[in-house]
């Protein structure tokens, strides 16, 4: 673990155990801690990445191995931001368990903080384990039976995924000798016939599979999604199970050489269970009745272009699986924020009940086109650029047939997109569109900043491509 | 010896202990503590990695987990409380192995202690949790906080109902 | 900045200007325009004069577009400036010519336009300034006057032109494909051959390109409509001015400077000037409407231009593009009486007009002058220009286009016996007691242009040796040896063309009654013609109308059909495949938890077996 980023899991776990005791009488104080905590170490990693010395000289001043960590843990402070100060006003006056939450949110943003900048399996895995007890408490937040339901969900799903996880990191263990990311790495680049460590990394994969969501292990997360509290499911789509699942298979597809060919039969499958997750999170959210439900599908197809990505394993195919994992973090953050905006405005999320909610809530409603046209990779925004990226990857890895059926969906992305649009914010008012006004401006602030940060990513992709590919660059090589 | 039979004694007693709690609660922490004297056993007979894996799993993650569902199943538990009768017969079986193991044991105790010569003996608990393990550390010490909010969040809506 | 740029960047410039000054305010639009136009005229007789350096702009490094002023653009640059200063002195106080703003926005952007086209030396340049007049084009019409008639005529003129600049534009393509360059003067360095490849079809669409501009038959059907449904000014301005200038110049350019013709072209382009002078000259003939008249008038005269610059004999060249520049002269003189006598006389049937050439008098003199002209009568600039015609005709060794040449000639004196009668001679009606001459504004550029009607047949020298045998050297043809006013057989050819058209309005007036206006009705109504005209009145022979009525409804519904189908292709199909397999793949999404559970094991243990190397 870099001791430069420690800072970052160490500051959130502190605010996290104050945020009870100085909560206790006060409660609007855990708001104000959870926020400024987040907003501070987002402008700290800000003023070490974007100031304007660092970017003139090409990032030549950060270490190579923290430029990867530095990226993920902007945007894990990023999200966490946004869904906390829409939690500050979201969340109802009074609520027993507020300063809770608060911990639970910047435990999990620690966890997750621990999850990136480690180097070790073992460890890796506490903190994923971490990461699951936060989020399955985070989700029950708001006391609903689907809460519930979809944690309990979440829970047992994902167990067997831990006991996967560990039984693949003895396994390692056995084999290499060392836990070490770096060990298994020389280890897969040296001659050695690597058969038991790539079973022992298949196990692992697969618990990290299984966590991210991909089909066929997906079907927690529709569930959860849904069920969760309105801003822990922006929370966890747009970070928690992308951090906990996806960045890992990108980590493990690394440190596999999946480029060199070294684990062909491995490499190929989560490809294919990429591609597969792909066409079935697109074809089941066309058919979705539920905002946060559809959502939730496209979450899974998001996240199987990142999977295929990850899978193909070439530099030009990791900067695009790195950079779709950060905008999709922004685009899927302002998708779930504006349901909850829709959810606390109309009263419900449900596609059949809503519709023409333009006219009264017009921010809510182009935040969420934005968003969407990132999603479906139109361009300038920035989800163009990602999923161009990991389809010219595959182009050029001779791979036509999955860059077509990649592209055909990105279409179908649209499509679903494009029904949800015409079904809650055009067309006639619905009867509970009809007293349904816009939400208020702090609760319209973390769409509209994310909205701004895709556009501003799509435009200005020149910069941020030299340093993305920096990114893969180094955690390649 | 001394210390390791006091180990022994421990855990049996925290696994009794876990098995006739009344409160679930009460058996998951229980159960913590018997992963720790079972851990602590493994780095006294030097096996500090299996030590740190027992540890962290077992006590740390186990536990939350547990008390993580305890937490949301509790209402319906003091609905139906359960006949306890069969488990008052534990300490007296324990008892009888207890005396058992007396005769028989400690052949087996002093072969595990000349095994431990052949592990190469990685140093103390501390040097292996401190050098080798401290990012886990980090980890256990986010697990347990994590622990306490799950505990913090769930259970006031609990006592609420 | 290079004096080049002036005609064309000034009445851009200024239009724009326009747009910003409020529409109440009087002359500032007026004065504006008029400056900027006579500014322009200035600037292109200094660049006729002087010829200046050529402008050259690089656009990715390669494609070059240069404005080169040589003879022949330099000399069309000034007709079209002259044009334009004379239209916006006329408009001052004429208010039949829709909202001022827009009118004077669209004659200077048309100035501009026709400025650069002229200038262009680059086939893309210039295209993009063709292309440009047909916006201002349709713009022009569509606001002379606030009716639909206006639009529809706008869309009609609009669609024409954009189907006959779409076969410019494929042309210029495939000229400069062939050629490996867009340059004119590039190309004319080593003129292209109709045998080579594609050549005849490229040239065939760059002349169709030409033609319609200058509005040939069968291109030429919405100046007609035109003349009823927009001002006369737009007339006096556009179709006899600008777009004949450009046309003929650009048919010049192609026939003569890019491509070398051959024998069979040459039959082709004499053809289609006399069947343009035939027909045109013969719908004119019967017309009961000053300014449509005018108009069928203005496509004939197209005829002799073409039929010039198809002889492809030096003379006949310059018969033609002389003939271009006095049509451009007289036709605008004609068309602005007709403006004038629609200001003060309140209409333009003839049936309703009589004996004005008391009431207007200079006028009526303008008419008289320039109508002499267009009917070739010595020593008038038509007569010269029409001669030279009728001798690169006569030259080729086909005499039937002459004879042609002559019937038209023949018919269009008939026709403007009877236009003048009916006008400004004779009976005045009651309602025309208190008609009173045209304000200065309107005369000024009238009397200007008919003493170039005079000053070019007098002194028929002048613009023969200043402005059409160096605009032919420019082309580098051979200097022809042409007199002016020359005594040969040709004269009195003439002569008698003059007398049988005389006699023939006599015994039209006869059989009419003595009323000037009915003076063509025993043509018009003889047994074959009456039918002919009848269908034609009925735009039978209009290949828009034809288009609009049977082809594009039919074409329109195949599309529709196809339409559909594919709609039907891109939307039912692909939503009702997703559909099926959305609908499957929710099924399994029904919130049990054994079955998710079963879902996860057996794919783990399909993964497993696989990442085992099992396949």
């Amino acid at each position: 673990m870099d001791k430069g980023l420690l800072a970052y899991l160490l500051i959130p776990l502190l605010s996290a155990v104050i945020i009870p005791f100085a909560a206790r009488n006060r409660p609007r104080l855990a708001d104000i801690l959870a926020n400024v905590t987040l907003l501070a170490g987002l402008v700290n990693i800000a003023w070490m990445v974007l100031r304007p010395s660092v970017v003139a000289d090409g990032f030549a001043d950060i270490p190579g191995d923290m430029l990867f960590p530095l990226l993920l843990v902007g945007a894990i402070y990023l999200v966490a931001l946004c869904v906390t100060f829409f939690s500050a006003w979201f969340m109802e006056e009074g609520q027993p368990n507020r300063a809770a939450y608060y911990s639970l949110i910047l435990a999990s943003v620690s966890a997750m903080t621990g999850v990136v900048t480690t180097t070790d399996f073992f460890t890796l895995y506490v903190f994923i384990e971490v990461l699951a007890v936060t989020s399955f408490a985070l989700i029950t937040t708001d006391d609903s039976r689907g809460g519930i339901e979809g944690a309990l969900k979440y829970f047992f799903l994902t167990f067997p995924a831990s006991a996967l996880i560990i039984a693949g990191i003895s396994i390692l263990l056995i084999v290499l000798g060392d836990l070490q990311f770096e060990t298994l790495r020389i280890f897969m680049a040296s001659d050695v016939p690597p058969g038991p460590a790539v079973f022992a990394a298949a196990l692992i994969m697969l618990g990290f599979l299984i966590k991210a969501g991909v089909v066929p292990f997906h079907a927690w997360t529709p569930d959860a999604y849904q069920g969760a509290y309105a801003p822990v499911s922006a929370h966890l789509a747009g970070i928690v199970t992308k951090i906990s699942g996806v960045y890992a298979i990108v980590k493990l597809g690394t440190l596999l050489r999946f480029f060199d060919g070294r684990a062909s039969a491995l490499s190929e499958m989560v490809m294919f269970l990429g591609l597969l997750s792909i066409a079935v999170g697109a074809l089941a959210a066309l058919r979705q009745k539920d905002f946060k439900r559809m959502l939730a599908f496209s979450s899974i197809s998001q996240v199987g272009y990142i999977v295929l990505a990850a899978g193909l394993g070439t530099p030009l195919a990791v900067i695009g699986a790195v950079f779709h994992l950060f905008n999709h973090a922004t685009f899927k953050t302002v998708l779930f924020l504006n349901s909850a905006s829709v959810e606390k405005s109309a009263g419900t999320t449900d596609m059949e009940k809503l519709g023409g909610l333009e006219h009264s809530m017009p921010w809510t409603s182009w935040t969420s086109v934005i968003a969407l046209l990132s999603t479906a990779g139109v361009p300038p925004l920035s989800g163009f650029w990602s999923k161009l990226l990991i389809i010219l990857a595959l182009w050029e890895a001779g791979l036509r047939g999955y860059a077509g059926l990649a592209l055909l969906f990105s279409i179908v992305t649209l499509a679903y997109f494009m029904v949800m649009q015409r079904k809650i914010f055009f067309g006639r008012k619905s009867q509970a569109a009809e007293s349904a006004p816009e939400v208020s401006a702090p609760l319209l602030a973390p769409a509209v900043l994310m909205s701004a940060v895709i556009v501003a990513l799509g435009l200005l992709f020149p910069y941020f491509y030299t340093y993305v590919k920096m990114v893969a660059e180094r955690i390649i090589l | 010896m001394t210390y390791h039979n006091l180990l022994f004694t421990l855990a049996v007693l925290f696994a009794l202990w876990a098995v006739m709690a009344k409160k679930l609660l009460t058996s998951a922490i229980m159960l913590a503590l018997v992963s720790v004297t079972v851990s602590l056993i493994f780095f006294n007979l030097g096996a500090p990695w299996a030590g740190v894996f027992e540890l962290s799993v077992c006590a740390g993650l186990i536990t939350v987990l547990f008390i993580g569902a305890v937490s949301l199943i509790r209402s319906t538990e003091e609905k139906h409380p359960e006949s306890r009768a069969p488990f008052y017969a534990l300490p007296l079986a324990a008892a009888i192995f207890a005396i058992a193991g007396w005769f028989y044991l400690p052949a087996f105790f002093d072969e595990l202690a000349s095994w431990r010569r052949l592990a190469d003996g990685s140093g103390t608990i501390g040097t292996a949790l401190w050098d080798l393990r401290r990012p886990d550390l980090l980890g256990q010490v986010l697990m347990l906080a994590a622990g306490v909010f799950v505990i913090k969040s769930v259970f006031p809506r609990r006592t609420e109902k | 900045m290079n004096l080049i740029l002036i005609p064309i960047v000034l009445p851009i410039a200024a239009a724009l200007a326009l747009l910003l000054i409020c529409e109440k305010t009087k002359y500032i639009k007026e004065l504006l325009a008029a400056g900027a136009a006579i500014v322009s005229l200035l600037a292109a007789a200094n660049i006729f004069l002087q010829p200046p350096a050529d402008l050259t702009l690089r656009w990715f490094g390669s494609a070059a577009f240069t404005l080169h002023a040589d003879n022949l653009s330099a000399f069309l640059l000034l007709a079209v400036s002259l044009f334009s200063a004379a239209i916006s002195v006329y408009s001052f106080s004429n208010p039949a010519k829709g909202p001022a703003k827009w009118f004077f926005f669209n004659l200077l952007m048309t100035q501009g336009f026709a400025a650069g086209a002229a200038l262009a030396d680059n086939m893309v340049a210039m295209l993009f300034f063709w292309e440009g007049l047909l916006v201002f084009l349709y713009t022009f019409i569509a606001l002379s006057q606030n009716n639909h008639a206006a639009r529809r005529t706008a869309m009609k003129a609009f669609l024409i032109n954009g189907v006959t600049d779409l076969c410019l534009l494929v042309g210029i393509t495939i000229t400069a494909y062939i050629a490996g360059t867009a340059s004119m003067s590039e190309i004319a360095r080593n003129k292209l051959t109709l045998e080579y490849g594609w050549a005849v079809f490229a040239y065939v669409l760059l002349m169709i390109g030409a033609v319609s501009k200058a509005g040939a038959f069968p291109f030429h059907t919405w100046i007609p409509d035109a003349a009823t449904d927009s001002s006369a000014t737009f007339m006096a301005y556009v179709p006899a001015a600008i777009d004949k200038l450009l046309g003929i110049y650009f048919l010049a350019r192609a026939s003569v400077y890019l491509f070398a013709l051959n024998q069979t072209m040459s039959l082709v382009l004499m053809t289609l000037g006399a069947v343009t002078i035939l027909v045109a000259v013969m719908m004119a003939f019967v017309q009961k409407d000053y300014k449509r008249l005018l108009s069928y008038h203005a496509v004939s005269q197209t005829g002799y231009m073409i039929l010039g610059i198809g002889t492809l004999n030096p003379i006949g060249i310059a018969g033609g593009l002389f003939h271009m520049i006095n049509h451009a002269t007289y036709k605008s003189c004609l068309f602005m009486t007709s403006g004038a006598v629609e200001r003060q006389a309140g209409t333009t049937d003839l049936s309703k007009l009589g004996g004005l050439f008391r009431a207007m008098p200079v006028t009526g003199l303008c008419f008289v002058i320039a109508a002499a002209a267009i009917s070739g009568i010595a020593p008038l600039n038509g007569f010269f220009s029409k001669e030279l015609v009728y001798k690169g005709a006569l030259d080729t060794g086909y005499t039937v286009f002459f004879i042609a040449a002559e019937i038209g000639s023949f018919l269009t004196l008939a026709s403007f016996l009877k236009l003048g009668h009916s006008v400004y001679f004779g009976d005045r009606p009651e309602n025309l007691k208190e008609t009173k001459e045209a304000p200065f504004s309107m005369l000024l550029p009238m009397l200007t242009l008919a003493g170039i009607c005079l000053a070019f047949g007098f002194g028929a020298e002048l613009p023969l040796n200043w402005l059409i045998v160096p605009s032919l050297a420019g082309m580098s043809i051979p200097n022809p040896t042409m007199s002016g006013f020359h005594l040969d057989k040709l004269y009195f050819v003439s002569v008698i063309v003059i007398l049988a058209a005389v006699i023939n309005h006599l015994i039209g007036l006869a059989a009419g009654g003595g009323k000037a206006d009915k003076a063509s009705d025993h043509i018009h109504y003889a047994p074959v013609l009456k039918e002919t005209y009848a269908l034609a009145e009925r735009r039978a022979f209009d290949i828009y109308e034809l288009g609009m009525d049977k082809a594009v409804p039919f074409v329109s519904r195949l599309l529709f059909k196809a339409d559909r189908f594919f709609d039907w292709a891109i939307d039912a199909l692909p939503s009702g495949v997703a559909g099926f397999l959305g609908g499957s793949v929710n099924r399994f999404h029904n919130g049990s938890y054994p079955l998710y559970m079963a879902l996860t094991l057996i794919g783990a243990v399909v993964y497993i077996l696989l990442a085992g190397g099992l396949k």
